[in-house]
């Protein structure tokens, strides 16, 4: 589980190189402005009408992106095709199409429509939806493929029609892991409608993008504290209604276990629930995996009820009984209490009842006008392209760069929230204060802190590691640490119990059960950060992140298209590896 | 669980009712950057939006454009609005797609944006853009000396080095060429690329703060940060003056005329050559722009940078 720390060892002999010490000045005045942040009621004002934008784009981008890949789902589900039309194609055809603009970071898709369209507020909006949609809809389909079929057959053997079967088979052991993966996909929109306006898309990651470029950093961190309140807000109340609704957690933090095997496309075996944990608890970790375990969903939806759990809470894969499907979570049964189930179904349909209009009013109150994403203005003709100029550019370098720099972010990134958690074992201060540096370092943007990191490192490929692995920290280390509250952990309790030390009982006792499920979360964590490495270019020699702001402020589209295929290659090729990596981890001993 | 149930719709109902209030820079003039470019566009044809390339400090460039969309307002008598932007390439790009009518471009930006739009009008320029000057500045602990010719340039080779934007004239484009010329190469300086700063007065604070050894800014930002004190002569120095070029300049959408009316165009250029110092309003934003006058200019007078733009990539 450390052994990615291992990529520490030539960061840390590189840094004194690479430090040049010379903006600490600038450095010091940036960390006392954090406690003195501009009160200023213009300035607050307009924090506060930036935050609304960002917070307005993120929730439209994410409802865009919830329908959209519900229905790309559908049409990319075999089981759909199958079950209506006795096809099978159609449903690959769909999934391989969905790859590319999955395979495009949001931040290009902004840029890029950007351009086509002009400075609309549905640029933004329409950024986030496409490649999350797409990844929804792999999500989604994944999970359906692999939903027992069981019920379905019996449905239409007795001759209900293929929609409604779907629906009543299908719908509602669905519901539970969509809930808590659209829940995560939330928390990451409003990371990427900061970042966008990093890049001018409009809303508070501009106003902080131009406040750092003026070293105004009182009014900096007036943002930037509205934005972590907001942020803390959105996660706590977030990880209130999964545990109310009793949704599944992110990381699934069982043991493996031999004898399933999953049929899902690139996705893990089956995790069976390990003993002494309530199964609503190890059920689909997705942790938008790009696909979640569609295995462990359905072993927890058609186990039968087990004696002797903690938790009298059993999922069973039984028929709707009645309750409006689209809300109510009518397949799960419950033991003890079935007044529960009414009281969730209720309040889920309460929920989208205060969604709904609150997303119209957000759209009206930000014109946003969708049709304007269909007039295009005609791109410049700036002559033929020069595939020349295009082949000459130093694409072994640049493919090269961008691969060690995922490499060494995702390293510093995995390996060091376990390390800091262990070193912070023994001290009970360590932890409230490591939480704030990791929601600290989720709400920065890797290119803001890029840009701060430069003021004590020299540009280069290691400074912009260390500013992509910084923001992964802070989402790794959130995770590890609510996976590690969520289990109870005998083995740990126990070492303590026999006098081993803090720091070696968390070591043996609990994070050697959670190792090969956090590295699987790692390997598909590193797959994002290859994604992500187009938005630290601006530190330069940042490979073909940096070559792609050049050729964008050089308008040289024949460039920027071959960059953008060579980033959706190395993308899908990523993607293809850390499946394997993490088929690898999460298969049985 | 009826309790339970009444308790949460009330909720509800006062989330919904008290979103609005809590959220009260949530309206639709207030939605900063992209609403006053487009909320304007239905009813639109008679908002002139202005803009410029984010240059300076954000402060500064708050101050000065509402100024000038005041005062052209009165001179013209439509409606102007200054809709900032967040780089360089935003500017070009949001002039393409006609969502700015009267933009201040950089040389390289303007010629860029001319391209992108054939028929954009170049309409004027100040005094001091017919032969603008960058000024290499040097950290005084970085041991660099003031230099002679463009040969001596190449004391910069291992230092840490900072442009101002990718697509600056006289933070990039121009210093490249002379840089190119005194045998110094990008991949030269320390670290291996120099840096981007994005705006001149971020070059002036990071290389003051010791953050880089060295950078080049406009010699109008340079001279009025000695004047008003933020660069602070005992730890930045200039090294460097380099030859005169053309640079900034204010280019027009070629669809004026057909928006505000026949000879739209030639008095917005009027009006904006007639600012004089002893007009109170206008002297304000003569000197924030630090210049005398504003004269009018041509697309002619720009070849240079379109040339050095191609060589160097920028333009293609």
């Amino acid at each position: 589980m450390l052994a990615p720390a291992v990529v520490l060892i030539p960061v840390v002999a590189l840094l004194p190189d690479l430090v040049h010490g010379g903006g600490f000045e600038l450095l010091a005045d940036f960390a006392q402005a954090a406690f003195s942040p501009s009160l200023d009621p213009l300035v607050v004002g307009s924090a506060l009408s930036g935050l609304g934008l960002t917070v307005g784009i993120a929730l439209l981008g994410w409802a865009s992106s919830g329908v959209l890949g519900l229905g790309l789902a559908l049409a990319s589900s075999r089981q759909v095709w199958t079950t209506s039309c006795a096809l099978r194609w159609p449903a690959d055809l769909v999934r391989r199409l969905l790859a590319l603009p999955r395979s495009i970071h949001e931040l290009l898709w902004g840029l890029l429509l950007l351009q086509v369209v002009g400075l609309q507020p549905a640029v933004a909006i329409a950024a986030i939806a496409i490649p999350y949609g797409a990844l929804v809809a792999r999500v989604l389909s994944d999970q359906l493929d692999a939903l027992p079929d069981g019920a379905l057959a019996a449905l239409r053997a007795s001759g209900v029609p293929a929609p409604q079967a779907l629906l009543t088979a299908l719908g509602p052991p669905l519901l539970p892991g969509l809930l808590s993966y659209g829940g995560y996909r939330l928390e990451c929109a409003l990371r990427s409608a900061t970042l966008l306006g990093v890049f001018g898309l409009g809303g508070l990651g501009t106003e902080l993008k131009l406040c750092l470029q003026s070293l105004q950093f009182h009014e900096l961190w007036t943002g930037l504290w509205l934005l972590l309140a907001v942020m803390l807000l959105l996660e706590t109340s977030l990880a209130g209604l999964r545990r109310r609704w009793l949704m599944p957690r992110r990381l699934g933090l069982a043991g493996p276990s031999p004898g399933s095997a999953s049929p899902g496309l690139a996705t893990a075996p089956a995790q069976a629930p390990g003993s002494g944990r309530s199964p609503a608890q190890s059920a689909p970790a997705d942790a938008g995996l790009g696909d979640a375990d569609p295995a462990r969903l359905r072993s927890q939806a058609s186990r039968p009820a087990q004696p002797g759990l903690p938790n009298p809470l059993v999922p069973v894969a039984v028929p709707n009984d009645g309750l409006d499907v689209d809300a109510g979570p009518g397949g799960w049964a419950l033991a003890a209490k079935t007044a529960t189930l009414g009281r969730r179904g209720r309040e889920m349909v309460l929920a989208l009842g205060v969604l709904a209009p609150l997303l119209v009013w957000l759209a009206r109150a930000m014109a946003v006008n969708p049709l304007a994403l269909l007039s295009w203005q005609p791109l410049p003709n700036l002559g033929g392209a020069s595939w020349a100029s295009v082949l000459a550019l130093p694409w072994p370098q640049l493919v090269g760069a961008t691969l060690l720099l995922t490499l060494i972010a995702a390293g510093l990134a995995v390996g060091l929230a376990p390390l800091l958690l262990l070193l912070t074992a023994p001290w009970p201060w360590a932890r409230p204060l490591l939480q704030l540096v990791w929601a600290l370092a989720r709400l920065w943007p890797p290119p803001l802190s890029a840009l701060l990191l430069l003021l004590l490192l020299k540009p280069g490929l290691v400074t912009a590691a260390l500013a992509l692995g910084f923001h992964n920290l802070g989402i790794l280390g959130r995770l590890l640490l609510e996976a590690r509250d969520d289990n109870q952990a005998p083995a740990e309790a126990a070492l303590l119990g026999a006098g081993v030390g803090p720091r070696l009982a968390l070591f043996y006792g609990r994070f050697s059960s959670l190792a090969r499920s956090y590295l699987a979360y790692g390997a598909y964590r590193a797959d994002v950060m290859l994604r992500e490495t187009v938005v630290v270019g601006l530190v330069g020699a940042a490979g073909l992140g940096s070559q792609l702001l050049e050729s964008l402020s050089a308008f040289a589209w024949d460039q920027l298209l071959a960059l953008m295929v060579v980033y959706a290659l190395l993308t899908l090729l990523g993607e293809d590896l850390s499946d394997r990596a993490r088929r690898q981890l999460l298969a049985p001993p | 669980m009826a309790i339970r149930e009444r308790w949460a719709a009330v909720l509800a109902g006062l989330s919904l009712v008290l979103l609005p209030a809590a959220l009260p820079g949530l309206n639709p003039n207030g939605l900063n950057l992209l609403a006053p470019a487009r909320a304007e566009q239905p009813q639109a044809k008679k908002v002139l939006r202005i803009s410029a390339i984010p240059d300076q400090k954000a402060e500064k460039l708050n101050r000065l454009y509402p100024l000038v969309a005041a005062e052209l307002e009165r001179q013209l008598g439509v409606p102007v609005v200054y809709v900032p932007v967040v780089d360089y390439t935003a500017a070009v790009t949001a002039f393409r797609t006609g969502d700015l009518d009267l933009v201040w471009f950089g040389g390289l930006t303007g010629v860029q944006a001319r391209l992108q739009k054939p028929g954009a009008l170049v309409l004027a320029q100040r005094d001091i853009d017919v032969a603008f000057h960058s000024i290499f500045i040097a950290n005084t602990g970085s041991g660099l000396k003031p230099i002679r010719g463009v040969k001596g340039l190449a004391e910069l080779k291992g230092k840490r080095f900072t442009f101002g934007s990718e697509s600056s004239t006289s933070g990039r484009l121009m210093p490249q060429y002379f840089l190119a010329k005194g045998g110094v190469k990008l991949s030269d300086f320390a670290g291996g690329a120099p840096g981007f700063s994005g705006s001149h007065d971020t070059t002036i604070a990071l290389v003051q703060s010791g953050a880089y050894d060295a950078g080049v800014v406009n010699e109008q930002v340079w001279r009025t940060s000695l004047h008003d004190g933020r660069a602070n002569r005992a730890k930045v120095v200039a090294i460097w003056r380099t030859p005169g070029y053309p640079d900034y300049h204010w280019i027009g959408q070629p669809n004026l005329d057909q928006r505000f009316g026949k000879g739209f165009s030639r008095k917005l250029q009027g009006a904006i050559i007639s600012w004089r110092t002893t007009n109170p309003q206008q002297k304000q934003i003569l000197s924030l722009f630090g210049a005398q006058q504003f004269s009018k200019s041509s697309a002619a007078n720009y070849k240079q940078i379109e040339q050095v733009g191609r060589q160097i990539g920028k333009i293609r």
